[in-house]
């Protein structure tokens, strides 16, 4: 009904056919509603049949009012329909405001004509429905029956929709799961095999979803004084039930947030050059095994800059942070809570509970969330969900004589350790080994001996899975891989899982079983084992050491090497002489308007100064240094005469130190640690040491 | 012959005779009521789970469901058999619970009045006697009547009697 409408407001050359439709279906239910002795809703029914007429013959032009009018009407039919549910009868208690949207309905209609009717179409043959399902009275199923199949016409995509008894559908998936092993037999057994249409009772069009986004987009633009039209690619892409459903809030969530931040209001953007109306676009499609839902809008963007001032200003990053993140980063920061780029808290969004909510909803079915946004141009968020929650792909792996399965999605990636490389690439660090992949060094968890099985003999090597689940990465050991697979999971009897490593089983192609690893729970244990605890403890005594500070490495004085801890650099900014001011005998520079004192310990700039006769044009190397856990950042320039290098180093001992100034080595050359930045600074040089 | 004729004559007692698919673990026959039992599956290889209790013999696959198979000989206190065992599949009083018994081997069906139980002798060991609901005189030996109920991987898990177990051949 509501979809009716919309259309009827943004295509008001078919009003006519529309209209028809419209008012055929509000007919039938004053008709049935009167026969019911509904005489409350009879009177709605028939206000709104008395505008649609008028607007049939064509004395009413659509107008926004009068779709908003309908729209109310439908609201107020939907009332009392819940009304009539609840306790068999229409109330007359809320009988007034009735007569107030009976009123305003024919105000509508004389504004235009004399007095004639309108709106009610869609609401009626809700209403009967409801009636024949909710109330007493058997008689209208017959009634109503009626009234929905002209409803069905009505709206264009009308739902075929079929209720089955869940256990009725839980054998069918049980069946089709079968059905989805045996035609893994088959590609097994290299018979070319068609797809199933598996799973699809389960799948429902997105198109239901879709559904109740006009009117949502068409009220919120009228709230938030933004001109909006929506539209629609891939409805019929199918989704499991239970996916639409977790999906349902954040997509809501996501499209609010297109239409009050993302469309800029109407007279910026026809002063961006754009078309008054912003178009909010909901696409769907298939992508490798998930489905994607792609929101855009055509709007303003989303401005790094003030997403990164914002996310300082909110404290849940450092300028420092800010300063080395890209694009993608810095956009990825919206879905951190509290975070709201609106400037004002509107009532429909700005009050920073929002991106966050919508990817923690995402994940917790398995999908993923990614925002792309060009200023000025428009922001498009992508969220991707698995196809269903019951068929998952997994690589299968062998340990210990038996099959395991992985779920795809924890995998990382693979790597494999030939014999001969055994010996050299597992480290031990204390009783626990660790694998050193690119530079980090990876606990190994060897799952044969995590679940107590025969270790079988590595004469081939071994293979290793970098897993990742619940932010522990690990490499589980696995003697063999099998093929990826779709697998179908089936539950386990409570017994089995207390032991709670394995989420589930599943039968492979080959017609063994094979239990689906927990990765989480798995890691969790590999954590709580003696041996393996051992191996937890030993790694982070080893990140200790070899976190060292990275520094910046630079020269001032001459043949000097100092070092600043490369987290208060901010910037490197190449400044000509003639920038440099003086005042009180101290050189001072202004930096994006702030002043900013020069620290010039080796004396380059007077150097420079006397130089000046060889070039016009000589610049100094400065360091803008900020102070990033001070409340107020204090940034101060430091001239030096070139920058040598970005490297870690080792802070020497206390007793190292010589005359106030601190040593360090760094790539076994001693350098000074430049000290200069007050107390705070002092501050982070202990966290340093 | 005075049991013959007397097994004969329950046959006829159709409120007292009950028919008992016969099974056996060791040298011990064990009976159990057919009406609870679903389906045999004959002889499988069953998928091991690291980490189970003792008495879950594995996992075996069963119209589209995993079932947990019980282990009986884990549960009467002998040590695995290097044979593939015969899986049953039973189902508790309300349907609720499927699940899998693996055996030595299943022989056929026997009609016995179950008037004739004997009660459990006094010495049998705590958990044979929670285990057993008592045993008939046949003609070959003594056959055990086991209660499907009392099989349930949940219950015996409840239980806690047989969880130490065998348990030592994982690890």
């Amino acid at each position: 009904m509501e979809r009716c409408l919309t259309e009827l407001e943004s295509r008001p050359e078919d009003s006519a056919q529309l209209v028809g439709e419209i008012f055929r279906a509000v007919h039938t239910i004053k008709g049935t509603t009167g026969f019911l002795g509904f005489s409350r809703l009879e009177k709605l029914a028939h206000a709104g049949e008395h505008l649609l007429g008028s607007l049939r013959e064509g004395r009413l032009a659509v107008t926004e009012d009068l779709i908003s009018g309908l729209l109310r009407l439908l609201d107020g039919l939907r009332a009392i329909l819940a009304l009539i549910e609840a306790t068999g009868g229409e109330g007359t208690r809320a009988s007034d405001e009735d007569s107030g949207l009976i009123a305003e309905l024919a105000e509508l209609n004389g504004e235009a004509s004399d007095e004639e009717h309108a709106p009610v179409s869609e609401v009626a043959p809700i209403a009967i429905m409801k009636v024949a399902e909710g109330a007493a009275t058997p008689e209208p199923s017959a009634a109503a029956a009626q009234p929905l199949v002209s409803a069905g016409q009505a709206v264009a995509n009308g739902d075929k929709t079929l209720r089955i008894d869940v256990d009725v559908l839980n054998r069918m998936m049980n069946l089709v799961g079968e059905l989805v092993l045996t035609r893994n037999q088959m590609l097994q057994s290299g018979v070319e095999a068609t797809n199933f249409p598996e799973l699809a009772r389960r799948m429902q069009p997105v198109g239901n979803l879709f559904g109740k986004f006009p009117r949502m987009v068409r009220d919120l633009a009228r709230t938030c004084g933004r001109d909006v039209r929506i539209e629609f690619f891939g409805q019929e892409t199918g989704l499991d039930k239970s996916l639409l459903e977790a999906i349902k809030d954040p997509l809501t969530h996501a499209v609010r947030n297109s239409v009050d931040h993302g469309i800029e209001p109407p007279a910026d953007r026809v002063l961006a050059g754009k078309s008054a109306e912003g178009c909010v676009t909901l696409k769907a499609f298939h992508q490798g095994g998930s489905v994607v839902i792609e929101v855009s809008d055509d709007g303003g963007g989303i401005s790094t800059d003030r997403v990164l001032a914002k996310a300082i200003e909110r404290g849940l990053i450092t300028s420092d942070q800010a300063a080395e993140m890209s694009e993608r980063e810095a956009l990825q920061l919206i879905f951190l809570p509290g975070f709201s780029t609106a400037a004002a808290v509107t009532t429909v969004s700005g009050r920073g509970v929002g991106m966050d909510v919508v990817r923690a909803n995402i994940e917790k079915v398995g999908g993923s969330v990614e925002l792309e946004s060009k200023v000025g141009i428009g922001t498009t968020l992508r969220l991707r969900v698995p196809l269903t929650l019951a068929i998952v792909p997994a690589l299968v792996v062998r340990s210990g004589g038996q099959s395991f399965a992985l779920p795809q999605t924890t995998l990382v990636e693979l790597v494999y350790v030939p014999a001969r490389d055994a010996a050299q690439a597992v480290e031990r660090v204390g009783a626990a080994e660790v694998y050193r992949l690119r530079g980090r060094l990876l606990p190994m968890v060897w799952l044969d001996r995590l679940l107590g099985l025969k270790n079988s003999a590595d004469s081939h090597g071994f293979y290793m899975a970098v897993l990742e689940a619940e932010g522990c990465r690990y490499g589980l050991v696995v003697d063999d891989l099998l093929a990826p697979e779709e697998i179908v999971v089936k539950p386990l009897s409570s017994v089995l899982r207390e032991i709670g490593l394995f989420s589930g089983a599943t039968v492979l192609g080959n017609g063994t079983l094979a239990l689906i690893l927990d990765i989480a729970a798995t890691a969790a244990r590999a954590g709580v084992k003696p041996v393996v605890e051992e191996e937890e403890q030993q790694q982070v005594a080893e990140v200790g050491p070899s976190n060292e500070e990275s520094f910046l490495v630079f020269e001032d004085k001459a043949r000097e090497r100092t070092a600043l801890p490369l987290g208060v650099v901010e910037r490197i900014e190449s400044v000509p002489l003639s920038q440099v001011e003086y005042a009180n005998g101290r050189a001072l520079l202004q930096y994006r308007g702030e002043l900013l004192p020069l620290r010039d310990d080796g004396r380059v700039l007077d150097e420079m100064e006397s130089d000046k006769s060889h070039s016009e044009e000589a610049a100094a190397t400065v360091l803008i240094c900020g102070d990033a856990g001070a409340e107020s950042v204090q940034r101060i320039g430091i001239v030096v005469r070139r920058v040598l290098d970005v490297s870690t180093g080792t802070l020497l001992e206390k007793d190292a130190d010589i005359g106030g100034a601190k040593l360090a080595m760094v790539k076994d050359r001693l350098t000074t640690i430049f000290n200069g930045f007050g107390t705070a600074m002092a501050r982070g040089w202990r966290d340093v040491a | 012959m005075k049991i013959v004729a007397q097994h004969a004559e329950q046959v006829h007692d159709e409120d007292d005779s009950i028919s008992l698919c016969s099974m056996f673990a060791g040298n011990e026959s064990f009976g159990i009521d057919t009406g609870k039992i679903r389906e045999v599956l004959g002889k499988r290889e069953l998928q091991k789970v690291p980490m189970a209790p003792a008495f879950v013999a594995g996992v075996v696959p069963y119209r589209g469901d995993v079932l947990t198979a019980v282990s009986f000989r884990a549960l009467i206190g002998l040590p695995d058999s290097s044979e593939a065992g015969c899986v049953l599949v039973l189902e508790d009083d309300n349907g609720q619970e499927r699940f899998g018994l693996m055996v030595d081997s299943v022989g056929g069906v026997v009609t016995v009045n179950s008037r004739m139980l004997e009660a459990n002798p006094c010495t049998l060991d705590s958990r044979c006697k929670w285990l057993f609901d008592g045993a008939y005189k046949m003609q070959s030996g003594l056959m055990v009547q086991l209660d499907p109920q009392k099989l349930r991987p949940s219950r015996l898990a409840e239980t806690g009697m047989f969880r130490q177990g065998t348990s030592g051949e994982i690890a």
